[in-house]
């Protein structure tokens, strides 16, 4: 196990070298962000032009959303958002047990807003008869929230990895990066929810 | 010293299985991290689909040879071109093109290998897993033929929807599980693509060597660059449109079903702003390839570096602002298509700012007619002569005759065979002493430039003609009263010829490969890193980081001023390299698993829901698996020509 | 194989001529021979093109010709040569990329005037059918153009046209120099209607309405095709239109509003379904009778509808005067002896139209691979393949007794 971290130090080491001075694996990320905003806004427009070309759908959507529950949640996905950078700004001076504890809460504010999401569907489908095949809007709705549930539950499988990575002695000071890097996707996932809670849920209420 | 304290150890890894370093033979291969033999695996797998597109042609070329031909049904014919589009444009030029960025893009940046080896192992077996899945259709297809196999939706097995597959084609209700291989398939290969395209663009912004600025890179790298920016934010447009064919696929959702409100127009906008863009991913690094070659070849330095590179930056930008000049008869409107006419216009300029600039660079020079030289020459030709049509479908009133007619046909492909085959056989020719260390000898190049030159032309030529007269394009066959018989009897020679020239082209290579190590590092006395080092390059590619003084570097450093010479960075230290792994391959097996399961459990073959999501399983314990076993690594010593664990 | 042969012979002796003479080369889809000013305003434009990369090419494709040629490398050279090593010239490339542009502006304004015109149905008074048409029409359409609806459907066509209430199939007919508006949709996938002598194609799509215009300038038999691939039989997706003058128009309308006579020769096809009801032998003997009560019993009415006869069947080409069109299975099959007529003057051949209608009763599916009369439509409907080795089989007799039938539908 030592010699495993020895190897991520060296190559953290090494990987700092680099032509623009940003880590690797960092510049990586940053990347992906950027390619997935081209996912989030195929998905973003498709639903929004569906929207557009059929603005009276058989259940209007203020009627179905539960606007309060879902401000609830958006609320504490942004909250953790803040509870990440502690979380980073934790691990990176080398207090491993605060970091614990932000991470913690961004891992409990990420299962909430999943449940949050979780307990809507449901809602949505026995309370409304609201589906996936309730026209576009229902293909559309479905399939772009889904998605971001999807990036939010990565988003806490790697946490809690990490999490558990940081009880085996496998994270310190020298791959905070890995950290912030964790911590640049949340932030990522917390801002796109932003833009598809204004685009999806808010924009109904005009 | 006995042998045996040089011995290296395999390093362990999850599970208690050990990390496959330093093993011979396939296992080598497969568990391989290294870019080159990962870009040798990508350049065989390109030309074997290469092969297996123009088999898939040639039979099409025979069915239309005559007017009310029955050479292949109608149904087998939709499902060749379908494929011969599909094929040639995902399997056969993209791996091409990614074998030559795996290969030289380290090389020329005077780098060990690219950013993340282990993610670079990643992109190339899940672009195996969705060839796979694309033409494991063929199997099944057969099978049905032999009556073994009947799924519902009947005999359309092998996809045949055509290659931009536009719905409502697409749905259950009017193609069979063609379209889900076709739609697996797709969204695999999307996956790697993207994957590869991640780690080219780190790796050539951050793993330069020292002196190596942006603007004194090779102009191929540049195009490797922004043809992996196009990568990126094109193919998710076409990840999220096979998303929502697969759902509605799969689970009867509506995105694209008319009856329940889906616009069959979204599929095409969505495609075509990844489409349009792929159309520059192919052709931009056939830019670069030719601008490697003319340079080399006229001993002088490319003209204009700084406009090319801009000209490039800027195609590629625009590129995303003109998808919808494939849509010009679809009813746009008269705003968007005056707009996409005036956008399509104004990507000529950059265009012609490069042909220019070529003109230039063999301007004043001396020119050697080598091989790679004769096809880099010939590209220019023929891809003006496709640039011209492309000008002529840019007046969107004139385009309305042209759309999906043989000019249109005859358009791309003198773009993609005028263009990006001519640009990839001259990179074949130019780089492949630097591949196998082997040097070309004997007239056999010479021969087959020319077969291939005056094939495409007699194949492609008269197809301009044949889609002014106005003969649509994927038409099983005609009638005879149409008068297209003359000209597609002529196409078909043309194809047979040009086939012929491609067919030496792959002897000579065959030839090439059963020589003995000849090339030396410099065979043609060029200007870039990649021909510092050994032919074929080490596995730490330089024995000592090179250290840049100018564009052109190794030029310079052979034929310029002393304060131009290159130098050399050894910290003494050894050079580290990446471990081996298994779990690239793992996930590339669960993918296909994945991909064909599904595909066959929307034929209703039974249990095969179950192994998809087994597949999905084997992808989800493959990438944690390969996370937490860490990238390893060992250091070698190159002067010693041994090579220790790092304990 | 003998074919390509005999082909090869053709393109020996043709390869010389045809280096020649490739201008001139025709054919009855040529988008070289408009006639109609749309199709003209097209080609004008492309043209224009034309000559533009013609010049580009003399110029760039000269320098490149003459560089390749002057620098070349010869045999006396001294092999290790090394010319100046100059980086480019920023006012050659500037003036290079004013120059493209320049040339580009020469195509783009042509082309922004081109796209209005050929797109927006001009409003011309001579063409609106209050000015020239002389029958019934619907409310309101004096002060429009006429107007047809086409549906482009797998794998044949259908054209409506709501002012005169008139339905037809794969066959389009059209006053000669009146401005047609024409609205294009689909029921099923993408197809591309295209006259390429008339107008440039335009997709229909489903879901959706698109419009273009035509207009032709000369009476005379086009030919059009399905450009936009649309699935198995796509290839076979062919049609006709016929510019007719303003008499011969007018004729048409009111034969097609007219009913086809009764199959036996009345006017009223209600007395004799019951007549056949009350006594059905009395058709046996005459192939057209037993042909209709074949048409009725084979199901051939769940698909096909004939005005007058109360048969409304939908999904198949409406065959209420099935035996006045050119050709069949669209425009796969000519009824003609002529089948390269391009002057609408050719006269259809009623022994060519029975083998053809019998053929495609009886063997469509080697005709038109995957048609819907064959394989029928899942859930819905049948198809005659459905039908083998049951009792509603048709065989070839019963085939040609219907076919007999249909030629009675003029």
């Amino acid at each position: 196990m030592s010699d495993t971290a020895a190897n991520v130090d060296d190559h953290g080491s090494h990987s700092l070298n680099t032509a623009t001075g940003i880590d690797n694996k960092k510049l990586l990320m940053w990347l992906f962000l950027g390619s997935d905003c081209m996912f989030f806004g195929t998905l973003i427009s498709t639903h929004l032009i569906y929207r557009k070309l059929y603005p009276v759908v058989e259940m209007p959507p203020t009627k179905i959303f539960d606007i309060e529950l879902t401000t609830f949640s958006s609320f504490i996905l942004l909250l953790s958002s803040f509870f990440m950078a502690l979380a980073v700004s934790a691990i990176h001076k080398g207090q491993l047990k605060s970091y614990r504890t932000w991470n913690l809460a961004v891992i409990l504010g990420g299962l909430v807003f999943l449940g949050g999401q979780v307990y809507e569907f449901q809602h949505f489908v026995h309370a409304y008869d609201f589906t996936i095949w309730s026209g576009t809007m229902g293909s559309t709705f479905y399939l772009l929230t889904g998605t971001h549930g999807c990036h939010v539950a990565i988003g806490v499988l790697i946490l809690i990895s990490q999490h558990i990575a940081s009880y085996r002695g496998r994270l310190n000071t020298s791959n905070a990066m890995d950290v912030e890097i964790a911590g640049l996707y949340w932030h990522f996932v917390d801002i796109v929810w932003i833009i598809i809670f204004t685009a999806v849920y808010l924009v109904e209420y005009l | 010293m006995s042998d045996d304290s040089h011995a290296l150890k395999p390093e362990k890894s999850l599970l208690g299985l050990m990390r496959p370093d330093h093993s011979r033979g396939w296992v080598d291969w497969l568990t391989t991290v290294d870019h080159k033999k990962i870009g040798i695996m990508y350049g065989l797998a390109g030309l074997f689909f290469f092969i297996v597109g123009g088999i898939e042609v040639m039979l099409i070329r025979i069915q239309l040879a005559q007017p009310e031909l029955n050479f292949i049904s109608a149904q087998a014919y939709n499902q060749l071109f379908t494929m011969h589009g599909t094929t040639m444009i995902f399997l056969g030029a993209m791996p091409l093109i990614a074998a030559f960025f795996n290969f030289m893009v380290p090389l020329q940046i005077g780098a060990r290998d690219v950013a993340f080896p282990r993610l670079n192992a990643f992109s190339l077996w899940v672009f195996m897993a969705g060839a796979l899945v694309l033409n494991i259709s063929w199997l099944f297809q057969l099978f049905y033929l032999f009556g073994w196999f009947d799924p519902i939706g009947g005999k359309d097995i092998v996809p045949s929807v055509g290659w931009f597959g536009y719905a409502p084609i697409t749905t259950t209700e009017f193609s069979g599980i063609g379209s889900d291989f076709w739609v697996f398939g797709l969204q695999i290969l999307g996956i790697a693509s993207i994957a590869a395209s991640l780690n080219f663009i780190v790796t050539i912004l951050n793993m330069r060597a020292p002196g190596l600025t942006m603007m004194r890179l090779p102009v191929f790298t540049w195009m490797a660059l922004v043809t992996s920016f196009l990568i990126i934010f094109a193919f998710p447009a076409l990840t999220i449109a096979l998303l929502e064919l697969m759902f509605d696929r799969l689970f009867e959702t509506n995105f694209f079903r008319v009856e329940q409100g889906g616009q069959p127009i979204l599929w095409q906008h969505l495609f075509w702003v990844f489409g349009h863009p792929e159309v520059y991913i192919l052709i931009l690094p056939a830019m670069g390839i030719i601008s490697e070659i003319l340079p080399a070849f006229s001993r002088k330095p490319l003209f204009g570096y700084p406009i090319i590179v801009f000209s490039g930056a800027v195609i590629g930008f625009l590129g995303f602002a003109v998808w919808s000049h494939h849509m010009f008869t679809t009813g746009l409107g008269n705003i968007a298509t005056a707009a996409f006419s005036l956008l399509t216009m104004a990507i000529a300029v950059p265009t012609g700012v490069k042909i220019f600039n070529w003109v230039g660079t063999i301007w004043g020079g001396r020119i050697k007619f080598t091989v790679p030289m004769i096809y880099a020459v010939g590209f220019i030709w023929m891809f003006m002569m496709g640039g011209f049509s492309g000008i002529m479908h840019s007046a969107a009133p004139a385009d309305a005759q042209q759309q999906d007619t043989y000019f249109v046909v005859a358009h791309f492909h003198y773009v993609i065979i005028g263009g990006i085959v001519m640009a990839l056989f001259g990179g074949l020719y130019y780089w492949l002493p630097k591949i196998t260390g082997k040097m070309w000898e004997g007239k056999l190049g010479y021969w087959a430039v020319g077969f291939v030159v005056v094939g495409l032309n007699l194949t492609f030529g008269p197809m301009h003609w044949l889609g002014l007269l106005g003969m649509p394009r994927r038409t099983h066959t005609y009638l005879e009263e149409t008068g297209f018989g003359t000209l597609n009897l002529w196409v078909t020679i043309g194809a047979f010829i040009l086939a012929f020239g491609l067919l030496m082209v792959f002897i000579d290579m065959i030839i090439l490969l059963r020589k003995k190590k000849t090339a030396g590092k410099d065979p043609w006395d060029a200007r870039t890193l990649e021909w510092t080092t050994d032919s074929p390059p080490k596995v730490y590619n330089f024995h000592a980081t090179p250290v840049i003084r100018s564009r052109d570097a190794y030029w310079y450093h052979k034929h310029g001023t002393p304060e131009q010479k290159m130098g050399w960075e050894d910290e003494g230290k050894g050079i580290h390299m990446p471990s081996q792994s298994w779990f690239p391959l793992l996930i590339g097996i669960g993918m296909a698993v994945m991909g064909t399961a599904l595909s066959l459990h929307s034929g209703g073959v039974p249990f095969m829901g179950y192994i998809g999501i087994a597949g999905i399983v084997i992808v989800a314990l493959g990438s944690y698996l390969w996370v937490f076993e860490g990238p390893g690594g060992y250091h070698i010593h190159p002067d010693e020509e041994t090579s220790d664990d790092n304990s | 194989m003998n074919r390509i042969l005999k082909g090869m012979g053709k393109f020996l002796g043709l390869i010389g001529i045809l280096l020649l003479a490739g201008c001139d080369y025709q054919s009855r889809q040529s988008t070289f021979d408009p006639k109609g000013p749309v199709a003209l305003r097209q080609l004008e434009l492309f043209n224009l093109t034309v000559w533009v990369c013609t010049f580009i090419f003399i110029f760039v494709g000269g320098a490149l010709a003459y560089a390749v040629w002057k620098y070349r490398e010869r045999k006396s050279d001294d092999p290790d040569f090394k010319p100046k090593q100059s980086h480019g010239n920023p006012l050659v490339e500037i003036g290079l990329i004013v120059a493209s542009i320049l040339l580009l502006v020469v195509i783009a304004i042509p082309t922004l005037d081109a796209i209005w015109y050929t797109h927006d149905t001009p409003d011309d008074e001579a063409s609106k059918l209050g000015a020239w048409y002389q029958g019934e029409l619907s409310e309101g359409a004096e002060t429009e153009v006429l107007e047809v609806v086409v549906y482009g459907l797998q794998w044949w066509w259908e054209f409506q046209y709501p002012q005169l209430g008139i339905t037809t199939a794969n066959e389009l007919i059209i006053p000669v120099g009146k401005v047609v508006h024409v609205e294009l949709r689909s029921r099923d996938v993408l197809h591309s209607f295209w006259l390429p002598k008339i107008a440039g194609k335009v997709d229909t799509i489903p879901g959706r309405a698109n419009s273009m215009w035509i207009q032709a300038d000369e009476e005379g038999h086009y030919y059009g095709q399905c450009a936009e691939y649309c699935g198995e039989s796509h290839a076979y997706m062919l049609f006709r239109a016929d510019a007719l003058s303003n008499e011969d128009f007018h004729k048409w309308v009111e034969h097609q509003k007219t009913p086809p006579k009764a199959p036996d020769g009345g006017d009223d096809w209600g007395a004799w379904i019951s007549s056949v009801n009350a006594n059905p032998d009395s058709v046996k003997g005459d192939d057209v009778l037993e042909g209709a009560s074949l048409f009725y019993s084979k199901t051939c009415v769940v698909c096909h509808a004939i005005q007058g006869a109360g048969i409304a069947g939908i999904g198949g080409p409406d065959l209420t005067h099935v035996a006045s069109r050119k050709t069949l299975a669209a425009g796969w099959l000519d009824n003609r002896k002529e089948t390269n007529d391009e002057s609408g003057d050719a006269e259809i051949d009623p022994e060519i139209q029975l083998e053809n209608l019998t053929r495609w009763i009886y063997e469509s599916e080697n005709i038109k691979p995957g048609n819907r009369m064959y394989i029928g439509s899942v859930g819905v409907q049948n198809g005659l393949n459905t039908l083998k080795g049951t009792p509603n089989e048709i065989t070839e007799e019963e085939a040609r007794k219907i076919a007999i039938f249909l030629q009675n539908l003029k």
